[in-house]
């Protein structure tokens, strides 16, 4: 069985099964960004095009594959009594729903192979609840050359149907520099120089 | 700490329970599930070993659920007694290999008693592996009832 069929064994909620999950396909890298494409201090906002409708098995699913059993992310009656007004969202979350609306384009570097997380800062500002309509702005944000190594940095904008923001993400990896080392990664070759 | 935790009842230098999690390679196919993040550095381990992104010829485990383990700290200490976290910076500082165990903790290091139902404190955050070399470090930013 392969790496794709065992993870197919974990897929239940409807995004789950829905969602590509094999990012090797060239096709697809051929319409990420790439570093050396992005210009630097370029500043672009966009409204993703794709909304993500919150369902309580959305929250469940990200709380039970981090996996975190506190009660709040799957009772909420439970969580009511602990003074929230709903099911929580695990404060992660926010990670699903960036990969389920970014597929190609703007934004799509997040998935590059060969990508490399250096860590990340997150804000809250409104708890995200089952039943919102949620919706992604972004923006190229800061990019830089360390000891050799090409990192990316966004600053993503989850807000609900109502406008109000949701959570920011300054979403940042370092990455391949170029198209062509990315697509040697899909290869399976390293195409890193640091 | 008192039985009830609140914002008054916090103090600095409180050290907040730990969270340990083993690290498998079913449990890293689980996160990208539940993450939709399907890069083949955490789910193939044929391709991580010749790509080895991180020389190395295993998967790694996701920076973010490492992240998601250190908010557990959090979240089990704060958000049963109606806590909310504000704010996170993590950095991450070595790659997890699947087989890894790690350790997840924190301290308080700060209190900021704004009123008007902005009091937060700050914790400071941290991932340690089998070896005891620290994975992750980070900055949290919590609000708990007054």
């Amino acid at each position: 069985m392969d790496y794709l069929e065992e993870m197919a064994k974990y897929q239940k909620t409807e995004k789950e099964k829905e969602f590509g999950s094999d990012f090797l396909k060239t096709q697809e890298v051929e319409d990420y960004e790439f570093w050396d494409e992005i210009e630097i201090g370029k500043e672009t906002e966009t409204e993703v095009p794709i909304k993500f409708e919150v369902k309580a098995e959305d929250m469940m699913a990200y709380a039970e594959g981090v996996p975190d059993d506190n009660p709040l992310f799957y009772d909420e009656e439970y969580a009511k009594k602990c003074g929230h007004d709903g099911l929580v969202a695990h404060p992660l979350f926010g990670t699903q729903v960036l990969f389920f609306v970014l597929r190609k384009g703007h934004g799509s570097w997040l998935r590059t192979p060969g990508s490399r997380n250096p860590g990340q800062v997150m804000e809250w500002y409104d708890p995200i609840r089952v039943g919102d309509v949620l919706s992604l702005k972004q923006r190229g944000y800061d990019k830089w050359i360390k000891r050799g190594k090409y990192y990316m940095r966004y600053l993503a904008e989850v807000y609900d149907q109502n406008g109000t923001l949701k959570c920011r993400l300054f979403t940042t990896l370092i990455l391949p520099k170029t198209r062509a080392d990315v697509l040697r990664f899909v290869k399976g070759e390293h195409a890193l120089e640091a | 700490m008192a039985d009830r935790l609140t914002f008054d009842s916090v103090d600095c230098g409180d050290v907040l329970p730990e969270v340990k999690q083993e690290n498998t390679q079913e449990l890293t196919w689980k996160h990208a599930v539940a993450s939709l993040d399907y890069n083949p550095v955490h789910t193939h381990p044929e391709w991580c070993k010749t790509a080895q992104v991180f020389g190395l010829p295993v998967p790694v485990m996701h920076g973010n659920q490492t992240m998601s383990l250190m908010c557990k700290v959090i979240t089990d200490w704060a958000y049963p007694v109606g806590g909310r976290m504000k704010r996170i910076e993590i950095k991450l500082i070595k790659p997890v290999p699947v087989g890894s165990t790690c350790t997840y903790g924190g301290a308080v290091t700060e209190k900021h008693p704004l009123g008007k139902g902005e009091d937060f404190v700050t914790v400071e955050v941290w991932a340690k592996n089998q070896d005891g070399e620290q994975v992750g470090i980070g900055t949290a930013q919590v609000r708990l009832p007054k």
